[in-house]
């Protein structure tokens, strides 16, 4: 057991964690920040995505030893309020069914939305792609990324 | 833990309903900690299924479990359409276990809206009713001389108004009505207009808490290995090195259970948080004796039932006419298979529970909460009613969480702890150890007469019937026939559907839309094959045994059901005439077809679906039509989320979802091997509401069984007919 600072949220938390714990455990045992979910675990659906340093990221995949002096933003810091473009755009297009994997999704969307305003087709099927839903929400979250580009373009 | 107040003259109203009239079996004794104070009030809550608070909020407490189908939405806006108030007002929450009578809880088969819809209408009229009663006292006029108007109770002679919150305390004291006037839906405001899902907000924020996310005080983490053959048990295991991982606190075994839900025997690695129990898992040395029926494979399984088809069924299902006197002419023959599926619920499978001396609570998504308690009272030993249930909020169920083989495991692990213990499956354990959609087989025939009409209808089904597991490989119980039985929807003259089950070993299970896209798609399929043979256009060779056809019932009894063939062809019409069944075709572009109906849930649907051939077997869809008869929609936007869902859903099947098996045990093990559609695999699609006044019916299921045969239905009419599902098996590929 070691303990490790982490930036989360803009927000200082020590953790004493084993250096192989995924981000994703950190998260979600440790720290209570239950937003960010449990898919897979082998980078295989998204669920866990957060972003790092300005990339979307498998939190399943980064040791917490690996995550000390980056910038870690999960979906309970991508706005106080759920007012973060991303986060209207999906209240607008009323994407949820069962909601579990939609903060992975949103995560996905508003780190390539960062990077890229504009970003083509084949990249938002490219990005996209890297996050399942089950309940097939996939319409609605087409619906809702074009809404979010509208306004992040305004 | 929460405090509820309630006056004692309050409690007793709601204690005594359970005697009859209009709304039956209210109960709170469920509700923790009740506190009864003569003097408190705080709210009116009339039943168990709503509350208004002194503020006028309304709280409508969810009876049905919520897994992303809506009911959450769907249920408290019946409420708020009779009790008359803005449905900003109103807060959902799960009712809590033990306040509803049994099997009110029980959430499937698309019933809830079907099950609620009348005793939420009633709930809402009787708080409206008492406060419009409260309202007429303080002006001292009659309760006629009052009406009900977004949230306020309205003097019609003086036109002053109350707000509702200012009249709970004075209508608390007030008999429940035994009787109360419904709204003519023609004056719905809210029923039938899209409402965006209740908790979107917390949803979006990352606030919302599934069953995974759960923390009870002191809480530990599980996972478990399970015994990799159905039917086998623990002989050893070495926990040496997986004890050495920091943080593990506990390992121990327990062993398997039999019918209803075969749960594994197991070695469990309880820790101090999820990931040293996953990490220790991977260190145990486990020896299992298999048992016999090790060697069962897929292959194997698909082979007997091409052979048992051509035998007798081993039970007659339906039978209309007399096929062996009425053959028909030519014979036409098909056979279509469908593999084992899981559920594959993002949320993997997970429960908490606590276990201290003979009492246990337990906290986690359950579909069929008192089944699951007398099961764990059983597997367990635990007195039914030292068991204390919390419903949590589910990742998506789609039939997974009927099953609660995870709930007596868990329960099983902590009773060996003395601390509350939250059992995760790993996503590889929630792909190889689910219970599985059967894997089934169908061989048709139909027999044709020279004037191109059908005179007969043969379709022996075969499968893994879900009852051998539940019930024993004895059970008489229905296999899964809906949609091929006595509510079969074409009206042929002369009609024998048999059944045959094959045991095979590994568990089963219920998965969204069971019965009805097992069997539509073969029905479907054969009936476009049919058509095709003859040359006669698929469309109208449906409606010819469809159209003007009465309705009928299933059979004699209260589990009759009324099936509706111009409810199924108005679908199918519908879904034709918005596709452009009769313009010209684009060239290399290809339209299918199916329809069929949920009479269970009183709804039906249809599908067109156009692709475009890019090449032999490969394709693209280009576009999607569904269309929907489910008599009053309560939530358009619910019912268009759910038959969008149930497209995404139904066309992972058509294309690529299967469970293969060998030496008894599932290959595939995540979303590598079982894969899901992805984002950019979604096609187009545009839905169509039948427009119909008839009694709700249920939307979670009915959008899915048509999308397979009309995909098929377009492939086979661009040259390429598949006969097995997911379609990848018989080399197609899509963009």
């Amino acid at each position: 057991m070691s303990g490790f600072t982490l930036n989360i949220n803009n927000k200082e938390y020590t953790v004493e964690a084993e250096a192989d714990m995924p981000l994703l455990w950190v998260l979600r045992d440790l720290l209570d920040l239950t937003g960010t979910k449990y898919g897979c675990g082998v980078a295989s659906c998204g669920a866990c995505t957060v972003i790092m340093d300005g990339n979307a990221v498998y939190s399943c995949q980064r040791p917490v030893g690996s995550c000390v002096h980056k910038k870690i933003t999960t979906i309970e810091g991508l706005s106080e309020d759920g007012s973060h473009p991303v986060q209207k755009a999906w209240q607008k297009a009323a994407v949820p069914q069962c909601g579990y994997c939609q903060p992975g999704q949103m995560m996905t969307a508003a780190a390539m939305l960062e990077k890229n305003k504009n970003p083509s087709d084949e990249t938002i099927n490219a990005e996209m792609s890297n996050n399942l839903c089950r309940c097939g929400t996939y319409h609605r979250i087409k619906n809702a990324i074009h809404l979010a580009i509208e306004e992040i373009n305004k | 833990m929460q405090k509820v107040t309630i006056s004692r003259r309050h409690f007793i109203k709601i204690s005594s309903l359970s005697s009859g009239g209009l709304v039956i079996g209210f109960m709170l004794q469920g509700l923790p900690a009740l506190a009864i104070n003569e003097d408190d009030c705080e709210f009116l809550q009339p039943s168990a299924y709503l509350k208004i608070d002194k503020k006028g909020k309304v709280t409508v407490y969810v009876a049905k479990q919520e897994s992303g189908q809506g009911v959450d939405t769907a249920l408290p806006m019946i409420v708020a359409e009779e009790l008359e108030v803005d449905f900003k007002d109103v807060r959902a929450e799960i009712a809590p276990y033990g306040t509803l009578k049994e099997g009110e809880h029980d959430t499937g088969g698309s019933q809830s809206v079907l099950d609620m819809y009348s005793k939420l209408r009633n709930a809402g009229a009787i708080a409206k009713t008492m406060l419009i009663a409260a309202g007429a006292k303080v002006w001292n006029i009659q309760p006629a001389s009052c009406a009900a108007d977004n949230g306020e109770v309205v003097n019609t002679i003086t036109m002053q108004r109350i707000k509702y919150g200012e009249l709970v305390c004075e209508a608390a004291k007030l008999p429940i009505p035994k009787e109360v006037t419904l709204k003519n839906p023609k004056d719905f405001k809210l029923i039938g207009k899209s409402e965006k899902r209740a908790n979107l907000k917390e949803i979006l924020t990352g606030k919302t808490k599934y069953g995974l996310d759960l923390k009870v005080d002191g809480m530990l983490y599980a996972v478990a290995a399970r015994c990799p053959v159905l039917g086998g048990s623990l002989v050893k295991f070495d926990d040496t090195a997986a004890k050495k991982i920091p943080g593990v606190v506990k390992i121990i075994s327990y062993t398997g259970t039999g019918a209803p839900m075969h749960v594994r025997p197991g070695v469990a690695v309880i820790a101090t948080n999820t990931w040293a129990a996953i990490k220790a898992k991977t260190l145990l040395n486990i020896t299992w004796d298999e048992g016999k029926r090790n060697t069962e494979n897929t292959t194997a399984l698909f082979k007997t039932f091409e052979a048992k088809a051509k035998e007798k069924p081993q039970a007659q299902v339906f039978n209309k006419g007399d096929v062996a006197k009425h053959p028909g002419k030519t014979e036409i023959t098909a056979s279509y298979a469908e593999p084992f599926l899981a559920h594959a619920t993002m949320e993997p499978v997970n429960f908490v529970a606590a276990v201290k001396g003979t009492a246990c609570e337990i906290w986690g998504g359950l579909q069929l909460p008192d089944w699951a308690a007398n099961s764990i009272s059983a597997a367990c030993g635990i007195k039914k009613e030292n068991i204390k249930v919390n419903l949590a909020l589910m990742g998506g169920a789609f039939g997974r969480r009927l099953h609660f083989d995870f709930a007596i495991e868990a329960v099983k692990i902590a009773q060996q702890i003395d601390k509350p213990v939250k059992l995760v499956w790993e996503r590889t354990d929630d792909t190889m150890f689910s219970p599985y959609r059967p894997a089934n087989y169908h061989l048709l025939k139909a027999g044709i007469n020279d004037n191109g009409k059908l005179e007969s209808w043969q379709h022996h089904v075969l499968g893994t019937p879900i009852a051998y597991m539940t019930e024993g490989p004895d059970s008489k119980n229905a296999p899964e026939m809906d949609g091929a039985d006595s509510g079969f929807c074409y009206d042929i003259p002369n009609i024998s559907t048999g059944y045959t089950g094959v045991d095979f070993n590994i568990n089963r299970g219920w998965l969204r839309s069971v019965d009805i896209c097992v069997n539509t798609f073969p029905v479907e399929s054969f009936i476009d094959e049919i058509a095709e043979k003859l040359k006669q256009d698929p469309l109208k060779f449906r409606l010819s045994m469809l159209e003007n056809k009465p309705d009928f019932k299933t059979g004699e009894g209260p589990g009759s059901l009324t099936q509706s063939p111009s409810r199924v062809a108005g679908v199918l019409k519908m879904a034709a005439d918005k596709i452009g069944w009769t313009a010209a075709r684009k060239p290399n572009h290809f339209i299918g077809l199916a329809t069929h109906s949920f009479i269970f849930a009183k709804s039906y649907a249809a599908h067109a679906i156009e692709i475009e051939l890019l090449k032999p077997k490969k394709f693209r869809i280009t576009r999607v039509v569904a269309a929907i008869d489910c008599g009053l929609v309560i939530n358009p936007d619910g019912l268009q989320n759910q038959m969008e869902g149930g497209l995404a859903f139904a066309l992972t099947q058509a294309l690529k979802s299967e469970i293969t098996i060998n030496n008894s045990r599932v290959l595939q093990d995540g979303f590598f091997s079982y894969e899901l559609l992805r984002y950019e695999e979604m096609p187009p699609i545009e839905i169509y509401i039948v427009n119909s006044e008839a009694e709700p019916g249920g939307v979670g299921e009915v959008g899915l069984s048509t999308v397979a045969p009309a995909l098929c239905n377009a492939l086979a009419a661009a040259g390429y007919r598949p006969r097995s599902l997911p379609i990848r098996n018989e080399g197609y590929s899509w963009i």
